[in-house]
């Protein structure tokens, strides 16, 4: 049986997210961004074609590297203003049933201890569709915010990461034991004291001495997505993520990152089929392909090229504003760089890769490739990527909003599901159940099932092992 | 769970049990907009009541409090099935780093259209600065000066990072926000230092409406600078009353006029069409109530332990680093009333320290208008004895007799939260917000 081709939709509280520019498309809904209709109509599209989640992106910082300040990252609304994402969760909980949240929330700027409960709160209002995409800031701008013990701006920040996470398995695992919740009216016993545990935790960064405030919520612990890169990154994705994220050009590019995930994951003792693996990708799909070129076409008349450099620079750490538009980027030789113009060049190797052409790539999409094509054609590409690169699905950015979208639901979804190579209906259960099918917490092979038992053989086994 | 009648999670008609699903705060939400509440206000705490017995093995048996899940997030669901109703959360900022708060706030106040609220809390929990690996919490006059700190740094993200034509959207020229109409804010203060632009771009409200509960000496000097709306809990009119004449005299202290912050006191309304009947559904209740529950929350809220004390001692006044006002209002608020444990207990298992008033609409109608003659409140944040129902019935009951009286509006105002309390949108030149404005 073909394989089934999974899709989430990308998206960010703010304008444009991925297509700086084209918010001046007139069809273009994203400046609604403040308005939960704009949202809860979102959530019923996807619902309606059957996504698996809706993944929100989140930047606590702002994009000034492009000549030094901020004058394109505001004229053109790169990421900002940019808006809270949790919040806009519940109102699209009330008006779904199966739709997953993935949330993008940075544990640098924020207290375990009250960040677990968000989580643990919303796992409770979707009823389990929760999701949270992990991601790592520079210590600077997060450990004072944070009151973090004994810092030192050496440190690696994934390892700070790997306590911060050990410190919300505690809470959403181990602290409230299943049965802890009674709700008993005649013994007058709300909750069994005997069976919540403080998670007594004293690390090198961290002291949580109490309890989780929240009762076990249907997945504990939300379902984990991470998009780090580098290779602490992908080790520290091997151990936790059970989902992730990657923005790569070209199948090539894409097939070697697939494999150095599920080699990762099967390092930290893992099923490598059990992460799902998803490609950033944009679509534009129309009835026919002649359409969806000449969309394309009308799209690309509103690409601003300073709005996707800022974008790029801040990417990349790079100042593309030191350069003339013509210069080909293998004139530019910072790491970052030479590996996205290898990237590049995979995915089209004839052309010569220059600061105008990385630009017009970035405007619409941004890192990730795009399709062009009636539904047989986009089908078609999508098909050969899934078989050529392993990868598990894509992560959808959107040109103009919420049209690219309904296009996809309009358009293409039928097309993967008269294919059979697309859900025609969810299955039941929380997102973990609907992901992976096998039950709503996380499995026994996670490095977050470690900390269920919190009782004090447990305890004190665990801190001989530090 | 369980947060001012501990106990009444087992009256069979009590729905707090639902609290984790969306579906019943959508419904509370509906119910008190038909009753022209001004808004709900959803309290917290970041820790667990574990000052009763030195544990918190009370709390979690009688869910005094606990489990608690995170406010701000029912909120944008409850603005989504309704049109006016504010939102009034309560956040610790002792736990909350200020950047990323600002921008929690700016977002559900551009999603409510301007109906939320903030109840500045600096905590009075020492279990919740420990949860957030602090040894324990500041000293209680400590708590005030980090918060007057704070407040200057969300103020200036507000107010003074954005001015109010920086966003444009104009596509013709592709020009979606003009840079040099945005800024970084700087402090750099005892206790925060922040070098930032505020992320969000201005809401309606920009500040939402400010909220404050703690009447120490130190929390209505805070109140009499900052707030708009002041929350207070006592027993009595005579508890209350002073209190409300200081802070306003307060506020005129702070060069404000004391018509600018709307005061409210707690209370606990049991209405039925006649007395008797509302009698009875008391008396129903108290048959649920929960002498313990009521004690652990008491304890929390006193950082007394009230396990180690007789039923029938009398309470002395004893001063903590936990809040205050609730050991106050036992004790040297009404000298003239003296409290034993037992009476304690008795008194906070239904409506906490606030009072409960039962009878039938015209009964209760009548308490109410002597409460605001003889106090200067301007209203009441209502507690529930058991939920949904309380509400239910003040908004079928009571808010019928209070309109025929021409005491309660028939119909809200337009606009955002402020404009619906004080007929402006944003707040005045005589609050301290004003100072950090970018015009």
């Amino acid at each position: 049986m073909a394989r089934e081709i999974r899709f989430n939709a990308f998206d960010m509280n703010c304008v444009g997210h991925q297509s700086p520019g084209l918010w001046a498309h007139p069809r273009d809904r994203s400046w609604q961004y403040k308005d939960l209709e704009y949202w809860v109509e979102l959530a019923q599209l996807l619902e309606r074609g059957k996504f698996d989640g809706l993944f929100i992106a989140d930047v606590l910082g702002v994009y000034d590297v492009y000549r030094g300040n901020l004058e394109a990252a505001l004229r053109h609304s790169t990421q900002l203003p940019v808006n809270d994402p949790l919040q806009l969760v519940p109102a699209m909980a009330l008006v779904t049933q199966h739709l997953g949240f993935g949330l993008t929330a940075s544990l640098s700027f924020e207290h375990p201890y009250t960040f677990a409960r968000r989580l643990s709160t919303l796992d409770h209002l979707t009823k389990g569709r929760a999701g949270w995409n992990i991601v790592t800031s520079y210590l600077e701008s997060g450990a004072k915010n944070i009151g973090l013990v004994g810092q030192n701006s050496h440190d690696d920040r994934y390892d700070i990461a790997d306590e911060y996470m050990e410190v919300c398995y505690k809470l959403w695992e181990g602290s409230w034991e299943d049965g802890a919740v009674l709700r008993d009216r005649a013994r007058r016993i709300f909750t069994d004291p005997d069976k919540v545990h403080p998670i007594a935790h004293e690390g090198r960064y961290f002291k949580v001495p109490g309890v989780h405030l929240c009762e076990p919520s249907p997945q504990r612990t939300p379902v984990l997505y991470q998009a780090g890169a580098s290779t602490r990154g992908r080790r520290f994705a091997g151990e936790h993520a059970e989902c992730t994220f990657v923005a790569t050009p070209s199948k090539a590019v894409l097939r070697r990152a697939v494999a150095a995930i599920r080699d990762s994951v099967a390092a930290a003792g893992r099923d490598p089929r059990n992460v799902l693996i998803f490609n950033l990708q944009t679509l534009i799909v129309d009835e026919t392909d002649a359409k969806a070129r000449a969309k394309y076409d009308e799209y690309r008349q509103y690409i601003n090229l300073d709005g996707a450099l800022a974008l790029g620079s801040g990417w990349m750490g790079i100042d593309f504003g030191r350069y003339a538009p013509e210069e080909p980027l293998r004139h530019i030789e910072t790491n970052a760089v030479q590996s996205s113009v290898e990237a590049f060049s995979s995915a089209d190797p004839g052309k010569v890769w220059t600061v105008r052409e990385l630009a017009e790539w970035i405007g619409i999409g941004g890192l990730g490739p795009v399709f062009v094509g009636g539904p047989s054609t986009v089908a078609d590409l999508l098909e050969e990527w899934v078989a050529e690169t392993d990868v598990d699905g894509f992560n959808l950015a959107y040109a103009v909003t919420h049209e690219t979208f309904a296009d996809i639901v309009g358009h293409l979804v039928p097309e993967l599901q008269r294919r059979g190579i697309y859900k025609k209906d969810y299955a039941t259960g929380t997102l973990r159940e609907k992901l992976f099918g096998a039950g709503p917490r996380l499995p026994d092979s996670h490095i977050g099932a470690r900390y269920r038992h919190l009782d004090g053989a447990l305890q004190r086994a665990l801190s001989a092992a530090e | 769970m369980a947060h001012q009648s501990p106990g009444l999670w087992r009256h069979p008609r009590d729905r707090s049990r639902d609290y984790r699903r969306l579906d019943g705060w959508i419904e509370l939400a509906r119910t008190l907009e038909r009753g022209l509440f001004d808004g709900l206000f959803l309290a917290d705490v970041l820790g667990v009541y574990d000052v009763f017995g030195g544990n918190s093995e009370a709390a979690l048996r009688h869910a005094a409090q606990t489990p608690v899940n995170d406010p701000l997030l029912l909120v944008p669901a409850m603005a989504a099935a309704t049109k006016h109703l504010g939102f009034g959360v309560t956040v610790t900022l002792s736990y909350e780093p200020p950047f990323p708060f600002a921008r929690r706030m700016s977002t559900l106040d551009h999603l409510t259209d301007g109906r939320i609220g903030w109840n500045i809390v600096t905590g009075y929990l020492d279990s919740a600065a420990k949860g957030m690996g602090q040894g324990g919490q500041r000293r209680h006059d400590d708590r005030y000066a980090v918060a007057e700190d704070y407040m200057q740094v969300v103020y200036k993200l507000w107010e003074g990072s954005w001015a109010d034509d920086a966003v444009v959207a104009d596509a013709r020229h592709s020009i979606f926000t003009r840079p040099e109409r945005v800024r970084k804010v700087h402090h750099d203060g005892p206790h925060y230092k922040l070098d930032a632009l505020h992320l969000a771009e201005p809401s309606p409200q920009r500040t939402p409406v400010l909220y404050q509960a703690g009447t120490s000496p130190a929390g209505r000097a805070f109140a009499a600078r900052h707030a708009e709306c002041v929350f207070m809990s006592g027993p009595s009119k005579k508890v209350i009353a002073p209190r409300v004449a200081a802070i306003r005299e307060l506020a005129v202290e702070a060069g404000r006029d004391p018509a600018d912050i709307l005061m409210f006191a707690m209370m606990t309304v049991i209405v039925a069409p006649t007395d008797s009947e509302a009698a009875a559904k008391l008396a129903d209740y108290r048959r649920y109530a929960d002498p313990e529950g009521a004690l652990t929350l008491m304890s929390g809220w006193t950082g007394v332990d009230f396990s180690r004390f007789d039923p029938d001692q009398v309470v002395e006044h004893v001063t903590s680093e936990a809040g205050r006002t609730a050991m106050e209002n036992i004790t040297r608020a009404d000298p003239d009333r003296r409290w034993t444990v037992r009476e304690v207990a008795e008194h906070v298992s239904i409506g906490g320290i606030g009072p409960v008033v039962a009878g039938s609409p015209a009964t209760v109608a009548d308490r109410l208008e002597e409460w605001i003659g003889e106090t200067g409140l301007d209203g009441f944040n209502m507690a529930f004895a058991i939920r949904p129902e309380t509400f239910v019935d003040v908004v079928d009951l009571l808010v019928p007799e209070l309109q025929r009286r021409g005491r309660y509006k028939t119909e809200y105002a337009t606009g955002t939260l402020r404009e619906k309390l004080f007929g402006r949108r944003r707040l005045n030149h005589q609050h301290p917000v004003a100072m950090h404005r970018w015009v």
